[in-house]
């Protein structure tokens, strides 16, 4: 037994809990995400937020010093917003692989993804490219493909007789991020005074994040999204043996390859502008889990709400926890998520088996 | 991806040894492009353009008056030229001149806090090639002028003073100052020229990271009158084994890492090093990793502090 088959045990609430749920977890992102808002390292009065804001949905001049009106809206909305973004990427591509994989462990970055993005990324990093490929991008560019590639040479070597083998799967998943990490790690040990560079991006964070960014990033997230919602009733099938599954006329081979590639394209959309940021997918689809149990539609939807609201605190904290400067997000999230995913585990350790 | 994380933490320990504020970084198409000026200074209405050691060009319409730092070497620079009243904020690893520590913080070096340095309503953002993939487009597009320092040599270090000078009315305060350094560094020059050149070895951290070929210590080393054990090496960082070490025989061992703990009885007390000369003649010496890696005009205290090390007949 584990904790994911244990709440599938513990299915079957009723629609109102479902219902209950949805509504506490879209009001904690909105009032996470006013909160958020809210504060930051330049102090805004609540009063002057309202009018700077109102004043751009009016398409008004700034009546308040528009240099805090962009600080506003032009550098903490779009860092909240992606933070919101990223949240709900990494935690839906969590709850579609936990369920692919019928394993609670399973993660966002489980087959390459990570250490596809993160060789990409250093990639561009230590070789040093011209400022103007910096500013259009390249790094994000280079990780978001790095990700896709490592997910799609992990599919490749997990085929056998036109059918994906899911534990080959995991370890080609696991082959091919050693291979990426031990380039990665080549790169950054002989290029050490690009070190510092490459060890942000691998921290992970929202800093400095613009609006061109957010829309580049929530375009491939949405489309993943919608697609893995899509494929909830499939996944909830394929918790069956796959044979069983295939009886009942699902198409288990295209189930299968649609949810890894869906799953990716979210991941690595989010981790390209975010870099690594832990714990987000593994944590939130098991909260939600809990609370309305494992059909994946809601499952997937719920998760995305909540890990969005997740990352918006976590990168909350991140801003303000420190008298100055930011604190690493992925440090946030794992010392929430780590003691969290602990407590968990603690107070079921009668019914994990 | 944990191993990488992993392996990341240890050379991320070991290079804040080693370059803690020092501006690594910038394209490696030259190994130093000049921080030229391709435009002439007038009072005011013509604007003034520059190209910054990334290769950039950056224009000012007016002269800056609100300084943000985003890197200890940047402070030093900016400090050095008397504009100390005009930095408005620092990053938090700016520790000198100690009148830096006091001034607002935008947060680490790594990865300086956007929303900090726009509300200290800069009109010059001083950043290093570190931060050319995130910090320097995001203030372009808010036209806010990031200027690339990123010295690679002492030369480096003077055309960087000469620059920031420039933009900001100071020249005669730069002239001046880089004359000074000449000097020192002329003084030094002389005081080691003839001597027989002193095996060393410096030590980064205790696995044994070193500066290679086309870092500032190894050009320090050649200045101050010493033969770099690593200077063969193909990367700025290399990183020796300790047979290695012993081979080389290093007569003066110089250690940067006396914050990770290692001390010259500590190096004294490792298996095999005992025969090392620098072991055996006790010439193990202590220098301040500040002053010997960031690229500001302290690198020429490092080089005083060096010549010293290896000569200390000719050099007092």
């Amino acid at each position: 037994m584990s904790v994911w088959a244990l709440s599938r045990a513990r299915a079957r609430p009723a629609g109102h809990r479902t219902l209950a749920a949805g509504t506490a977890l879209g009001l904690l992102l909105l009032s996470s995400v006013v909160l958020a808002v809210g504060f930051g390292r330049v102090a805004i009065s609540p009063a002057d937020q309202l009018t700077i804001i109102v004043d751009r949905l009016g398409g008004r001049p700034a009546s308040i010093d528009p240099r805090i009106a962009s600080i506003l809206l032009d550098i903490r909305l779009p860092r909240v917003v992606l933070a919101a973004v990223t949240g709900a990427a990494l935690a839906a591509a969590g709850a579609a692989l936990q369920g692919l994989f019928r394993n609670p462990l399973a993660d966002p970055y489980l087959v390459g993804v990570s250490s596809g993005a993160s060789l990409g990324a250093v990639l561009t990093l230590t070789l040093g490219l011209s400022p103007v490929l910096y500013a259009a991008g390249a790094v994000q560019a280079a990780a978001f493909i790095g990700a896709l590639v490592a997910v799609g040479l992990a599919m490749l070597f997990a085929q056998a007789g036109g059918r994906t083998s899911v534990p080959s799967l995991l370890l080609a998943g696991i082959a091919v991020a050693a291979l990426g990490g031990a380039v990665t790690s080549y790169l950054l040990f002989f290029h050490g005074e690009r070190i510092f560079a490459a060890f942000a991006w691998l921290l992970g964070g929202f800093n400095a994040s613009d609006w061109p960014l957010v829309a580049r990033v929530s375009l491939p997230a949405a489309v993943g999204l919608a697609g893995l919602v899509a494929l909830g009733p499939s996944l909830d099938l394929l918790q069956l043996d796959e044979e069983a599954a295939r009886a009942r006329g699902l198409r288990v081979e295209a189930a299968k390859v649609a949810t890894v590639g869906l799953a990716s394209l979210v991941t690595a959309a989010a981790v390209s502008a975010a870099g690594l940021i832990a714990f987000v997918g593994l944590v939130a689809p098991h909260v939600v889990r809990l609370l309305v149990g494992p059909e994946h539609r809601r499952l997937l939807v719920l998760s995305a709400i909540g890990g969005a609201a997740f990352l918006v605190v976590a990168d909350l904290v991140a801003r303000v926890a420190l008298s100055e400067g930011d604190l690493p997000v992925g440090v946030v999230t794992a010392a929430v998520g780590g003691p969290f995913f602990l407590a968990l585990l603690w107070s079921r350790r009668g019914r994990l088996g | 991806m944990r191993g990488v994380t992993r392996s990341l933490a240890l050379l991320f320990a070991v290079f804040v040894g080693a370059c803690a504020g020092a501006a690594p970084g910038s394209p490696s198409q030259a190994p130093s492009l000049p921080a030229s000026t391709t435009a002439t200074a007038t009072p005011s209405a013509t604007p003034l353009i520059v190209l910054d050691d990334a290769g950039r060009s950056v224009t000012f319409v007016t002269t800056p008056k609100r300084i943000v730092s985003s890197a200890p070497s940047d402070t030093e620079l900016a400090f050095a030229l008397g504009l100390g009243d005009e930095v408005v904020a620092v990053d938090k690893f700016s520790n000198y001149p100690p009148e830096a520590k006091s001034k607002p913080s935008i947060g680490s070096y790594i990865d300086p806090d956007l929303e900090s340095i726009v509300g200290a309503n800069p009109d010059l953002v001083l950043v290093t090639g570190v931060h050319l993939a995130k910090l320097v487009p995001a203030l372009e597009a808010r036209g806010i002028p990031a200027l690339v320092l990123d010295a690679r040599d002492i030369e480096g270090v003077y055309l960087d003073l000469l620059l920031l000078a420039r933009i900001t009315g100071h020249e005669d305060r730069a002239t001046a100052l880089v004359d000074q350094l000449r000097g020192r560094v002329a003084k030094v020059e002389q005081a080691v020229a003839g001597a027989q050149p002193v095996r060393t070895f410096v030590e980064l951290d205790p696995t044994l990271f070193t500066a290679g070929p086309g870092s500032f210590l190894d050009d320090l080393i050649r200045r101050a009158g010493g033969i770099n054990i690593a200077a063969g090496a193909t990367t700025a960082y290399p990183q020796l084994s300790a047979e290695e070490v012993v081979r080389a025989n290093p007569e003066v061992i110089i250690l940067t890492d006396e914050v990770t703990g290692v001390s010259p009885a500590a190096v004294r007390a490792r298996q095999g090093w005992s025969q090392v000369s620098a072991v055996a003649n006790d010439r193990i010496a202590i220098l301040d990793p500040d002053i010997g890696a960031r690229p500001g005009p302290r690198i020429v205290d490092a080089l005083e502090q060096i010549a010293h090390i290896l000569h200390p007949d000719r050099v007092p």
